[in-house]
């Protein structure tokens, strides 16, 4: 899969901005706050209909206009498509081969990417909601019908949590609606919990032998699923809502007393482990660092094998932040079968193959010039 | 801009209502001024009469211009059989169908404790009593297919289940001669889900 087009109207500092991209490697050059990122995120927003970066669209339109429109032309199973994302106050529209989709989840899917920015570099260390986000997306790129769940999940979560705390002002209570929101709340939660068990059995699969190469064979990796309630990876979906079942059930009246949702989806978390040892806690940085680099690169497998095709690959400055050994590695990797960003204030010093076929765009105040 | 203060009264009004914004009310107020007399009073008075005249009836909640609406008072409909709708238009929708010959009973919302919408505050317990008096034998939930109209739909029939009255929710799937491949995911799973056996 890979991107040869792209149009900016509007979108943060490019007023106007069209790229032609003939190359599998394309590197953006410029100084600080010229707009690499800016442009970097825009293929990410083209694949998402949102921003790695922020939550709030507004801030993805140029200053004082009322919209912002990202459009790109992809190829995949060598069929070209065209996508178009249109951001205004009104909200945002997403484009497949000219035709609106009303549900993003049918929308999130089609362009598959994968961004490693230096914020990933805090994916281990960081907290249970990064990489809470981290599982989502990655799901929902392969699976789109997770997006619907989560989303459902959230939306019940909230309903349920808001029941909660309405419980602690009254008296006398009906408990008839907490558990009709409780088994509403499972039947989503089960599916997600599912769903993360097979996509990680998945990921270690792909991350274990990576992180192996990285560290020249010196570290194992390991990741769990840490799950608040308790159910297991060899569970089958009638299991889990068992479990789930009779954990609410158990925990009823202390939710009550606390007034919102205890367990559930939303408060597990992912542990790596390397030669056994948690790296969130005991890893030093540089373990830290090679394993959210073999996490990203065993992404990159995993796509290609759920999807069959490479997703285009977005490194946001992030080669300047990883050793040689490392830098190479991830170059070694992508070599010749994944289209890649690199966004980055200069090429010295970065001495690999990869980037001499590389094609280069000068980025500067909101203009991007191909070289030569 | 100056308008003469009965105009700005009357813009002000017609940006009351849903889908009508500042410009298209100026357009409409004075769109009246050129209306003949007779049509405007009618107009007024029709405005007035369909506040003033309909009322909730008092055994389904439908709007009605007399309590009990035509609907409850109808001896020829199926007294044993209540669908139960969330809004009036609901039930404007399913008579539109001229398929369903039982009653309704309209709910006026559905509960959503993050909007402040209890049990309490949607008309349910009106529904029990009906069920305690009328010789009611099945309950067609009717509610929307989202997440609090399914939530009404399990809550009401987590309530009813004990009366022994069979309860019935409305399929939810492909809908009728639309492709098979145009459908999404979610609502294609959905139809596997109810699938029925031939």
């Amino acid at each position: 899969m890979h991107i040869n087009e792209i149009s900016l109207t509007n979108y943060r500092n490019y007023e106007k901005l069209h790229l032609n991209f003939d190359h599998k490697i394309n590197v953006i050059i410029g100084e600080n706050a010229q707009g690499k990122t800016n442009l970097m995120e825009s293929i990410y927003v083209l694949a998402f209909t949102k921003s790695h970066r922020t939550a709030r669209d507004k801030e993805l339109i140029k200053w004082d206009e009322d919209y912002a429109k990202i459009e790109g032309s992809i190829v995949k199973r060598n069929r070209s498509f065209p996508l178009e994302v249109i951001l205004s106050n009104k909200g945002k529209k997403a484009k497949f081969n000219h035709i609106e989709q009303k549900k993003l989840s049918n929308y999130i899917g089609a362009f598959n990417v994968v961004m490693f920015a230096p914020e990933d570099l805090n994916l281990v260390k960081g907290s249970p909601q990064e990489r809470r986000r981290f599982i989502d997306m990655e799901i929902g790129q392969i699976q789109p019908i997770y997006v619907y769940h989560l989303g459902q999940f959230q939306k019940v979560l909230k309903q349920r949590n808001a029941l909660l705390k309405d419980y602690q002002r009254k008296i006398e209570m009906d408990r008839t609606m907490l558990r009709v929101l409780t088994e509403q709340l499972i039947e989503h939660a089960a599916i997600i919990i599912e769903k993360r068990f097979q996509f990680l059995r998945l990921l270690r699969s792909w991350a274990k032998p990576i992180h192996q190469g990285i560290s020249r064979d010196l570290e194992q990796l390991e990741i769990a699923y840490d799950v608040s309630v308790d159910v297991s990876e060899d569970m089958d979906l009638s299991k889990i809502v068992k479990v789930l079942e009779q954990q609410f059930q158990a925990i009823e009246t202390r939710e009550i007393e606390r007034g919102s949702t205890l367990v559930g989806p939303h408060r597990d978390d992912l542990i790596f482990y390397v030669n056994e040892k948690e790296v969130q806690r005991y890893g030093s940085q540089g373990q830290q660092r090679t394993t959210a680099l073999s996490l990203k690169l065993a992404e990159i497998e995993l796509i290609h094998k759920e999807v069959g095709e490479y997703p285009v690959l977005l490194l946001d400055d992030v080669l300047s932040e990883l050793d040689d050994h490392r830098q190479s590695h991830l170059l070694n990797t992508i070599q010749g079968k994944v289209q890649t960003f690199v966004s980055t204030t200069s090429v010295d010093g970065i001495e690999h193959e990869t980037l001499k076929q590389a094609e280069m765009f000068y980025v500067q105040q909101g203009a991007a010039l191909k070289e030569g | 801009m100056y308008y003469p203060e009965p105009i700005s009264k009357l813009i002000d009004s017609f940006t009351k209502l849903p889908g009508i914004g500042p410009k298209t009310a100026v357009r409409l107020a004075f769109f009246v001024l050129n209306m003949k007399e007779d049509d405007v009073l009618d107009f007024a008075k029709s405005l007035a009469n369909a506040k003033r005249e309909l009322t909730h009836c008092s055994i389904c909640g439908h709007i009605t211009d007399q309590d009990p609406c035509a609907i409850c008072q109808d001896e020829h409909r199926d007294e044993s059989v209540i669908c139960v709708v969330q809004d009036p238009k609901d039930v404007i929708a399913m008579e539109k169908m001229k398929d369903f010959t039982g009653k309704y009973h309209v709910l006026h919302g559905a509960i959503s404790p993050m909007d402040g919408i209890g049990p309490e505050d949607i008309n349910v317990a009106s529904l029990i009593n009906r069920l305690k008096d009328e010789n009611v034998q099945e309950l067609i939930l009717a509610t929307n297919p989202n997440i609090e109209g399914e939530a009404t739909a399990m809550y009401i029939s987590r309530l009813v289940k004990p009366a022994g009255i069979k309860i019935t929710r409305i399929a939810h799937g492909l809908p009728v001669g639309g492709d098979l491949e145009y459908a999404d995911e979610v609502t294609l799973s959905k139809a596997l889900e109810g699938r029925r056996e031939l």
